[in-house]
């Protein structure tokens, strides 16, 4: 990877970031478990890996904002998550920010 | 599918042993609803090989248990601007702590080239050292803030309760063009002050140390030198004591940054005063016979001859000293004159 590969790659990864997160509540809004929460982001052209999924599913129900519940489905446990109340009141500010901040980008450009 | 098991027991190496199991549990049923799907699409099992390339797709077991680790540092971006600026003073300190330890114990004990060296080849450990010290400590504070944040906040630096108002004052440059001195400019002048005064406590014991060879000669002849030189040489010795308090004065109070004019034309005025001593002396006799009854005759001669040159080295040195006090003086003026002008615009 040359220089200019790894500064873009680097860049596109902090913008990613918080995308994810958002796009994650905002898909939780109706209940998955990971690997459907995955298939359901990748049908609207989101793709995450695994290894990056899974574990941001943990830190955000350990900071309050989705629930979960293990939960028996096809003969298998599975682990439910869902925004929780303090998830949709966050998840509407940051919303909120996100659209000014895209307003602005398109403003700007 | 035993590939499977296998790669879910190798993550789980690296997990929390408290949230082992919860994790592995999840990522089973999600890794196991994944695989059904990959072979419900194939309608057949995955071979060995697409079992592989699978797995290698989702990452390492070591990466993938990481992933579920809250994000550690040794030291973290929020103590990493504090850490280093301890660092930077914890190191200046300690060179000087360090010199002085030195200096006095080669002074005290030791006076040879062999106890100068080992002090020197002494200071790589003695960075390392303090470097360590600093980074473990450091490291500490990250440690018990990142597993305890409620009872060990970070000592982040100000951000809430800083004063703009304290901020130092803009760091122009002085009216004769120089940039203001660096930290690392003063804290060298103290050394090295400290250093040459060591030297020059060392001279009586140690005649060569100023002489050189010259000490040995001067053993062997003839002459000796005269009181005035006792004189001569503590009023030096109390000037090198005077510019080093002074010194470190200013380092202690923080004040290193102006140019020291008025040090320096203070420290040329006083250093009119030994060179007074000798233009003073009476008769102008700076070396003596040892032994005038015996030698008067043969070194008489010579002897009126290395007074009249110390006398006349004296006078121009007093002259030269009496140049640049003016020099200095003249400088200032301007100085203060351009500063006056400059406030005027």
């Amino acid at each position: 990877m040359t220089i200019a590969e790894n500064i873009f790659e680097n860049l596109r990864l902090e913008l990613r970031r918080g995308c994810l997160t958002l796009a994650v509540l905002a898909q939780l809004r109706e209940e998955h478990y990971g690997y459907t929460l995955r298939k359901a982001l990748a049908e609207r052209g989101l793709e995450i890996d695994e290894s990056t999924l899974y574990p941001l599913l943990r830190r955000l129900e350990a900071q309050g904002l989705l629930t979960s519940e293990w939960r028996e489905e096809e003969k298998r446990n599975k682990r439910f998550y869902r925004l929780s109340g303090d998830g949709e009141g966050i998840f509407a500010q940051l919303l909120a920010e996100w659209r000014a901040i895209n307003a602005s980008i398109d403003n700007i450009l | 599918m035993e590939l499977l098991d296998r790669y879910l027991q190798a993550v789980k190496k690296h997990l929390p042993w408290e949230r082992q199991e919860d994790i592995i549990a999840e990522l089973r049923g999600n890794l196991e609803a994944q695989l059904e799907d990959k072979e419900s699409e194939l309608g057949r099992p995955l071979t060995q090989n697409e079992a592989e390339d699978w797995l290698r797709q989702i990452g390492a077991p070591i990466q993938v248990a990481a992933r579920y680790q809250p994000q550690q540092y040794l030291i973290g971006p929020s103590l990493y601007p504090v850490f280093w600026f301890v660092l930077r003073t914890a190191i200046l300190w300690v060179m000087i702590v360090y010199s002085i330890g030195v200096a006095v114990q080669i002074a005290v004990h030791t006076p040879n080239w062999s106890a100068v060296m080992e002090g020197v080849l002494r200071v790589p450990e003695v960075l390392l050292t303090t470097a360590a010290a600093v980074t473990l400590i450091f490291a500490v504070i990250e440690f018990l803030a990142a597993r305890h944040p409620g009872r060990w906040p970070l000592p982040v630096l100000p951000s809430a309760d800083w004063m703009p108002s304290a901020l130092p004052p803009v760091e122009v440059k002085t009216a004769c063009g120089k940039k203001p001195r660096h930290f690392a400019h003063a804290v060298a002048e103290v050394i090295f002050g400290f250093l040459a005064l060591i030297w020059l406590l060392l001279v009586p014991a140690h005649p060569y140390l100023l002489l050189g060879p010259g000490a040995a000669y001067l053993k062997a002849s003839p002459f000796q030198l005269a009181p005035v030189w006792v004189t001569f040489y503590w009023w030096v010795v109390a000037l090198n004591l005077l510019q080093l308090g002074w010194r470190m004065v200013d380092l202690l109070r923080g004040s290193w940054r102006k140019a020291p004019r008025g040090q320096h034309i203070a420290m040329s005025a006083i250093g009119l005063i030994p060179l007074g001593l000798l233009l003073l002396v009476q008769d102008h006799v700076y070396v003596l016979l040892k032994h005038p009854a015996l030698d008067q005759a043969q070194f008489g001669a010579a002897l009126t001859s290395i007074n009249q040159s110390i006398h006349w080295s004296a006078v121009a040195l007093a002259i030269l000293a009496i140049l640049h006090l003016i020099w200095e003086f003249g400088r200032m003026g301007m100085d203060a004159y351009r500063k006056r002008l400059a406030a005027m615009k």
